[in-house]
């Protein structure tokens, strides 16, 4: 499996499709190969050699989209801690779902520690439970023969999407190949859905962080959850966020939204990129990570935050404006937005600070939709309604489930009762009914209760017995001040005091380090 | 060469590319407006664009060319992408027949929503790759002839005609525009049909015509 966020320096990359002419390789190892990861960028820009190829922590060549310089570098043991805690929430997740999600969504919003920002993302957009529903199916789609019509279009795109990442810089690699399978499923899974170009962005992105099973699933939660309509035909969802961003716009930045109205700018013509690829493409890499931290909590109105704060900042001033004197002048502002305000400190703080709720964008919503009912007609492809972050998805998930089993998917064996074996894509009436009255994310009307029989058997399973090893030598090499994350923990009862399934899967926290190592995205 | 001084500048010609996913237009773009081609340019997604000013004569004009993403799905929401086109290169891959095979739609898509006026040149990219033709030259020539087309086979990547094809359909609008401003009365921005340029220069600038044709 390629790494993703690994320790810093190079990784050889894996053994694709050897092109003629060898440069550079990585690094030495038993994966060091003579292909020749640099024989994709072919530009004329590169084509005086690499001598030495430098890579950020984030994976990408030093000097593309990745880190500028260590700007908001969290000390050490405060992400020790952070871990700790996140460790304690992934390992009782329905619990804090359903009792401390405002934790949840504070801690979102400082920023997922990166060891566990995969597993997290997982866990936030459901995309975990979506697996443990549908053992095998990835699988099944992953062997099945897809659609030559889609085939064709997505292998065009698999070098097109972060070719700068070394993960996917080599033609054939094993980045691109997971690309290929990831989204190759997708349109096996939703074949009325077929392939957008969009969603190759968001599921590179996600194969940074998980492997390719994983990010299937979490795409899934994308494109039918949190983001539904973006990525099928007619792009209508799109566009109705478009007006409804303009319209957003008018209370944030009278100034802005004036000056493109003025200038008749339609906002597809800016927000399209960020939007469908919710900013993965616009900001520098640190700032995409706490964007997408937020959004997997906190849903849509994240992306349309950020919207609104690059706007607000590009073009809310009278100066800003003076400067953009027509239409070609402004859409190329916002294409080239100042270092400054897409800076991970200060966009995190106005978009965490921006007064624009999930009711908000509803309404406005309702009154899009309206207008184009009467100028457009029916919209062609309905979506369901997009659930606002991971609190709302958990409460919509039908019927009861098994608690969140923390370690890598158990496998049950073939005969144990399953509490549904294919997962619904929509949520229920009921619960489509309360999201539209909730104001913000209400209290859960049905907590998920486990599955008796089904925790039983995964208890009774071989739970593969682990080399636990000390704490102090785990892959972090944690600092000497790494305080009992105990203290840190939650000040609701001892995991001991759930259910009774608590004990099968919380065990020492030794034990369950060395399982993250192996789920985690390492 | 890159972008001309902004202010120095007679016309702004606003012109689209167009054409099915991978047929290279971002590399056109890149090619013509900085000189650069690279295998792994991005997906486009949404717009993107570039300038270029060119000396047509003794007017200096600024070419603003538009590059969005050509696969169908994308076609829903491209309205706003021609608005005030007034040029076109229509581009298919030589050596994939089923870009070409589509041209006839893309024509349609782009007098659907361009000006009947607009002037289209038919592009054959690719043309480096003469292993893998698929779509002979004069075919595609004839279809262009026959349809009101001009015609050109570019290789973006070793810069074959690039720059012969955007100034071709440049002079082209140019001299459409240099008739008009001789049948019309007024001498600053001429518009026809619907005013949606509305590039308007700034106030300490050289004045530019901000052209609908």
């Amino acid at each position: 499996m390629a790494k993703s966020n690994g320790e810093n320096g190079p990784r050889a990359p894996a053994a694709g499709e050897s092109l003629s002419g060898t440069r550079e390789s990585l690094a030495q190892g038993p994966d060091a190969a003579t292909t020749d990861e640099l024989s994709s960028l072919g530009s004329d820009s590169e084509a005086n050699g690499f001598v030495e190829r430098r890579i950020d922590k984030f994976g990408f060549i030093v000097g593309s989209q990745g880190a500028e310089g260590a700007l908001e570098e969290v000390p050490l043991e405060v992400l020790r801690q952070r871990e700790s805690k996140w460790l304690d929430m992934l390992n009782n997740w329905d619990k804090w779902m359903a009792k401390k999600h405002k934790k949840i969504r504070l801690r979102c919003q400082k920023g997922i520690p990166p060891s566990l920002r995969g597993r997290a993302w997982q866990y936030l957009s459901g995309g975990k439970v979506k697996l443990q529903q549908n053992p095998g199916k990835f699988d099944e789609l992953d062997m099945s023969p897809g659609d030559p019509k889609w085939l064709d279009v997505i292998e065009r795109d698999l070098h097109r999407q972060f070719p700068f990442h070394e993960m996917f810089v080599s033609r054939g690699g094993h980045g691109q190949q997971d690309l290929f399978r990831v989204l190759k499923a997708y349109t096996l899974y939703r074949p009325e859905e077929g392939y957008c170009q969009a969603q190759a962005p968001i599921a590179a992105v996600l194969l940074m962080h998980m492997p390719a099973e994983q990010a299937f699933w979490c795409l899934v939660q994308i494109c039918e959850k949190y983001l539904p309509g973006y990525y099928s035909e007619k792009l209508e969802a799109i566009q109705l966020d478009g007006e409804i961003l303009f319209s957003l716009l008018q209370k944030v930045s009278p100034v802005a939204h004036k000056h493109l109205s003025r200038q008749k700018i339609d906002p597809l013509l800016y927000m399209t990129e960020w939007f469908m690829c919710a900013f993965s493409r616009t900001l520098p890499w640190s700032s995409v990570l706490r964007v997408w931290d937020m959004f997997f909590c906190e849903g849509v109105k994240i992306i349309f935050r950020v919207g609104l704060v690059l706007l607000k900042h590009a073009l809310g001033s009278p100066e800003k404006v003076k400067a953009c004197q027509g239409q070609y002048e402004t859409i190329e502002r916002l294409r080239s937005l100042s270092p400054k305000i897409m800076q991970e400190a200060f966009l995190v703080q106005e978009v965490v600070e921006l007064p624009v709720t999930e009711r908000q964008i509803e309404r406005e919503h309702l009154i899009q939709l309206r207008r184009w009912q009467e100028t457009r007609g029916e919209l062609q492809c309905r979506s369901p309604p997009r659930l606002h972050g991971a609190k709302a998805i958990l409460d919509a998930e039908p019927g009861p489930r098994p608690t969140l089993q923390p370690s890598p998917s158990i496998r049950l064996p073939p005969d144990a009762p399953l509490p549904g074996s294919k997962a619904k894509s929509k949520p229920s009436k009921q619960a489509q009914k309360e999201q539209k009255q909730t104001k913000a994310t209400g209290q859960p009307e049905k907590p998920p209760a486990p599955d008796q029989a089904m925790v039983e058997a995964a208890a009774g399973d071989a739970y593969p017995p682990q080399h636990v090893p000390p704490k102090d030598s785990a892959p972090q090499a944690s600092a000497a001040q790494d305080s009992a994350p105990q203290a840190s923990a939650p000040q609701d009862s001892a995991p001991q005091d759930s259910a009774p399934q608590a004990s099968a899967h919380h065990r020492s926290q030794e034990s369950l380090t060395s399982q993250e190592s192996e789920d985690t995205y390492l | 060469m890159g972008n001309g001084k902004e202010e120095d500048y007679n016309f702004v010609f606003k012109v689209v590319l167009i054409g099915e996913s991978g047929v290279g237009k971002t590399n056109l773009l890149s090619r013509f407006t900085r000189n650069e081609f690279s295998h792994d340019s991005r997906t486009t997604i949404g717009v993107e664009f570039s300038t270029r000013t060119v000396m047509l004569g003794t007017a200096a004009v600024k070419a603003q060319i538009w590059d969005t993403a050509g696969l169908e799905r994308y076609r829903a929401i491209t309205s706003a992408y021609y608005r005030g086109a007034v040029g076109a290169l229509l581009v298919f891959d030589l050596t994939k027949h089923h870009t070409y095979a589509v041209v006839e739609r893309w024509l349609k898509e782009l007098y659907d929503h361009a000006e009947a006026t607009i002037v289209v040149m038919l592009v054959g990219n690719k043309s480096d790759l003469s292993q893998a033709r698929e779509v002979p030259t004069e075919e595609a020539r004839m279809f262009a002839e026959n349809n009101g087309l001009l015609f050109l086979e570019t290789s973006a990547l070793d810069s074959t005609n690039v720059e012969l094809a955007f100034e071709t359909v440049l002079k082209e609008i140019f001299e459409k525009v240099s008739k008009q401003r001789q049948n019309s009365t007024r001498t600053n921005a001429i518009t026809l049909g619907s005013a949606q340029g509305g590039q308007e220069p700034g106030s300490g600038e050289k004045r530019a015509c901000c052209i609908s044709l």
